[in-house]
């Protein structure tokens, strides 16, 4: 028989804990994490306290690179996928290399989605993902005291705690794409404004971006419909897109994210997706949903190991709401716990 | 010492270029595209332009609004290799760049004395005019509109197509001796049968202009317009009142075009509902990205199921849907999601999921809807003399895919008046030097097209120009992209001496050890039956299916027993037996 090679897309607390989950239940198949960040899996929830100065980098980690090998999993960072074959089993890196698997998991992730209206102006502003983008927040508070906070995701609340705990002046724009991909109504928009004003955050209800200069290394003039503001820091948090680029015209059945089964299948019977790039129908929302949070993600990358070994084992969804992540539920009350 | 040049009407070699210059091959006009790329790089931006003419009669039009079928198989995009090369904006410079027309327009050829009607002045109908008058035939185009272009002048707006471009190359169709008489519906103004007894044959390619309904409950609501109806009232200067929230409904150019057609007429939220999703659309990524620029929301995996209104309109009622598996037409299955309804609020529906032909009483053979039947390789419909052709037969179709059906469609019905062939398609093979491509030119990145930026200049009226084009600059460093895939390596056997030297610097898998070479019942490569033994080695073959013209073989070759053979698809005049062009 075949040697297995499992291959997992993405380093992030899915793919990680798929590939810990492959190694642990087949420890004779080669596992493989291609990686296009380099360094070990961290802990991308924790990087608004990472800002604040309240956690060390070292505190992000899941765990060393060297436990990797302990583990027997071959960790390649650096290393971009580009393209997915299916029919021969193969992904194709970016430096022209082609790597063959007998079972796949996609666990690319998200990354911070931009709406396409503002790309002109995306070198102005600061997002948070990656460390790299937490160390750039960093070193701009350093140096600036105030924070124009755009969108309204789950980061962006926990970022304007930390700006809070740091002291800065915090405006924070509300509008109709505040929790996309949700659809929100005037009430919710309403309500999450309330909160933020409470808390001494200034709010901008339904305003539109008109323009943004930079003025100096420090200032940039943001042009809105109605005023104008001067701020040092411009963050984005308009949501996470899958970062499933290089899957176009691969043949998977694609739309936010790759379209699962609830066993995270793809359809085809090697290939999974699991953590922030599977989409899935929910009846109980009646939409498909793209799952979020770190605990949903680890426990997404355990449940598409097991069905890549041949279980059955079925998403899980909370009882009372999907929305539920990491105790804040999601729909009504990211504000509700500001 | 003379070139060799070989031509060629065997079906292998025919075969080998369907395989191995894949964006030739893409295109339904078959154009040369290696080599009108290559003349672009040598800044030969007339000679480019021709090249494409020759097979392409609008390349200043499709430079813009070209579907690019070629660009999803160019080799550029295949996985490792990084992304297509931008076939078509390269055509579009071509088209900019040239110093008027660069040679006298081709024909036409003395008389023949013999009319032929073409109804419907589209690209099917422009370009069966054209190749019929060059060719010697009386041809008069019938248009019912104001104008000649069809959809391209009433179907796309003037944002995407400028019709200062639009009106040159239809002029220099015109130029040919097309005798064009507008606003005369064929079928009302004059009937099929008077057309048959004037002329010795007609073509009927009348498009598809009428919208089809969604076929939902309160599709009557005033606020609902079809999308054809729409587009025509925008490049008609008459545009529809749309009020601020607009859905358009559809997943084609035309529902695209109904969007950001709406947002310049004013419309504050725009929004586009597909029943798949944003990878099924055959729009161009270009469009659906500067779409999504300008503000518009794409919404996927949504099937209307009613209009919702009381006699005024509220919005839309959709239900979510689940894709399956892509069928025989191209097209992704979708099944709804019983209980997933959802409403959505809107002033405006725009119904663009499609058109079809308007029929035509012709008294030849119809279908059950009343459209004539005509065989679509022969264009023949029951009636001697009528033939049909582009979007009216087969339904909405491509702009390229009309135009050369209506090339095909003209030579058909010149060898049935005349019992001759007049052009034919021949494989042309000419022994050539290794180019002056890099290897480094592999990994250039792709040029993108510029855009008219700050957005707010696109809504400073309905004919802005969103594309602005590639500079000459731009355009050349694109053209260094293409692999010039017209280009055959060929390595033989007689003389090489297995050294492998070629396959120690091969880019990938296209130099192989075959023990077995695979042919099909006309003779042509189809596969190899690889080795890695050496005593069952029978040849060291290229893989021009995979070979990437890099030339580094042909370098590091010690006998030189590698040679280059460029091999063009082409066109030449049938009775002279010479290349047309």
């Amino acid at each position: 028989m075949a040697e297995e090679h499992f291959v997992i897309v993405g380093n992030g607390p899915a793919g990680h804990q798929a590939a810990v989950t492959l190694k642990e239940k087949a420890p004779d198949a080669y596992v493989s994490i291609i990686s296009r960040s380099r360094g070990s899996c961290y802990r991308p929830h924790l990087l608004p306290d990472f800002i604040a100065g309240e956690i060390s980098e070292d505190a992000l980690y899941v765990c060393p690179t060297d436990s990797y090998k302990e583990k027997g999993v071959k960790l390649r960072t650096g290393q971009r996928v580009v393209g997915l074959d299916l029919k021969e089993h193969s992904v194709a890196l970016d430096h022209k290399e082609i790597v063959r698997y007998t079972g796949l998991v996609i666990a690319a992730g998200g990354k911070p989605r931009i709406p396409e209206p503002l790309w002109i102006f995306q070198d102005l502003m600061l997002t948070l993902k990656t460390l790299e983008d937490a160390k750039a927040w960093r070193e701009k508070l350093s140096r600036m005291d105030s924070v124009l906070i755009m969108g309204g995701d789950l980061t962006s609340f926990a970022v304007t705690k930390s700006l809070l705990r740091l002291n800065k002046k915090v405006y924070f724009m509300l509008d109709k794409e505040a929790f996309w991909p949700l659809r929100c109504d005037k009430a919710m928009l309403e309500e999450a404004g309330h909160r933020l004003s409470q808390r001494g955050v200034e709010v901008l209800l339904d305003r539109r971006v008109k323009s943004i200069a930079r003025v100096s290394d420090t200032a940039c003039d943001v042009q809105l419909n109605g005023d104008r503001v001067r701020v040092g820091i411009i963050g984005a948090f308009f949501g996470l897109v899958p970062d499933i680029r290089f899957l176009v015209g691969s043949g998977l059945r694609i739309d936010r994210g790759i379209l699962v089964d609830e066993y995270l299948n793809t359809g085809y019977a090697s290939v999974f997706a699991t953590g922030d790039c599977a989409q899935i129908y929910h009846p109980e929302i009646r939409d498909y949903w793209v799952s979020i949070g770190h605990d949903n993600a680890v426990n997404l990358g355990r449940t598409a190991a097991l069905n890549l070994l041949g279980g059955r084992v079925m998403v899980e969804a909370a009882q009372e709401s999907i929305f539920e992540v990491q105790g804040i539920r999601v729909n009504t009350s990211w504000w509700m716990e500001f | 010492m003379e070139k060799q040049v070989i031509y060629s009407t065997e079906p292998e070699d025919f075969y080998y270029m369907g395989v191995n210059v894949p964006c030739q091959a893409a295109c339904p006009a078959s154009t040369n595209i290696p080599a009108y790329i290559r003349a672009l790089y040598e800044e030969h931006y007339g000679r480019s332009y021709e090249i494409n003419h020759m097979a392409n009669i609008l390349p200043g039009v499709l430079g813009r609004i070209c579907s690019r079928p070629c660009e999803d198989k160019c080799r550029h995009g295949e996985t490792e290799l990084g992304h297509p090369v931008n076939i078509c904006h390269i055509k579009r410079a071509a088209a900019e760049l040239k110093q008027g027309i660069s040679r006298a327009a081709e024909g036409p050829l003395p008389s023949l004395g013999i009319k032929v009607a073409v109804v419907g002045s589209g690209p099917a109908g422009l370009a069966a005019a054209h190749d019929l008058s060059t060719i010697g035939f009386s041809v008069t185009l019938f248009e019912a509109l104001d104008k000649a272009g069809g959809m391209l002048r009433y179907g796309i707006p003037e944002f995407r197509l400028p019709r200062k471009v639009l009106d040159e190359e239809i002029e220099r169709i015109l130029e040919t001796g097309v005798v064009l008489r507008t606003r005369t519906r064929v079928g009302e103004d004059v009937a099929v049968g008077e057309l048959l007894k004037d002329f010795e044959a007609v073509l009927l390619a009348a498009g598809c202009y009428k919208s089809l309904a969604l076929k939902v409950p309160g599709e009557s609501l005033p606020g609902v317009y079809p999308g054809l109806e729409f587009m025509m009232s925008v490049c008609s200067e008459r545009p529809s009142v749309i009020g601020d929230r607009v859905l358009v409904i559809g997943a084609g150019f035309t529902a695209f075009d109904c969007a950001r057609s709406a947002l310049r007429l004013g419309a504050e939220d725009v929004t586009i509902c597909l029943r798949r999703t944003e990878e099924d659309l055959v729009v161009t990524k270009d469009e659906v990205l500067e779409t999504k620029k300008e503000g518009i929301n794409i919404q996927s995996l949504m099937l209307s199921r009613r209009v919702v209104g009381n006699g005024r309109l509220e919005g839309v009622e959709f239900v979510r849907t689940r894709p399956g598996d892509v069928g025989p037409d191209g097209k992704r299955a979708i099944t709804p999601i019983e209980g997933s309804e959802f409403m959505v609020p809107a002033d405006s529906v725009i119904v663009a999921t499609g058109q079809k032909p308007e029929p035509i009483e012709a008294g030849a053979q119809k279908d059950e809807q009343g459209l004539l039947v005509a065989d679509e390789r022969s264009f023949l419909t029951s009636r001697q003399g009528l033939y049909v052709a582009g979007d009216y037969l087969t339904g909405p179709s491509t702009v390229i895919e009309s135009v050369g059906m209506g090339r095909r469609a003209a030579e058909k019905i010149a060898r049935d008046l005349t019992g001759r062939a007049f052009r034919e398609k021949v494989v042309r093979m000419e022994e050539t030097q290794i180019t002056d491509r890099k290897r480094t030119w592999d990994y250039l990145p792709r040029q993108e097209m510029p855009t008219l930026q700050p957005l707010k200049e696109r809504f400073k009226g309905m004919n802005r120009e969103v594309e602005t084009g590639l500079t000459p600059e731009q355009a050349k460093e694109e053209s260094k992209r293409c692999y010039l895939c017209y280009l055959h390596y060929e390595i033989d056997m007689s003389r090489c001496i297995y050294c492998r030297y070629c396959i120690d610097v091969a880019p990938r898998d296209c130099i192989k050890l075959v023990k077995e070479i695979q042919t099909n019942d006309v003779g042509a490569v189809t596969g190899f039956v690889e080795t890695t033994r050496w005593r069952e080695v029978n040849a060291v073959v290229i893989d021009n299916s995979r070979c990437i013209r890099c030339g580094e073989c042909m370098r590091v070759c010690p006998v030189n027993c590698i040679s280059v053979t460029r091999v063009d698809l082409t066109e030449r005049w049938a009775a002279e037996g010479e290349s047309h062009g």
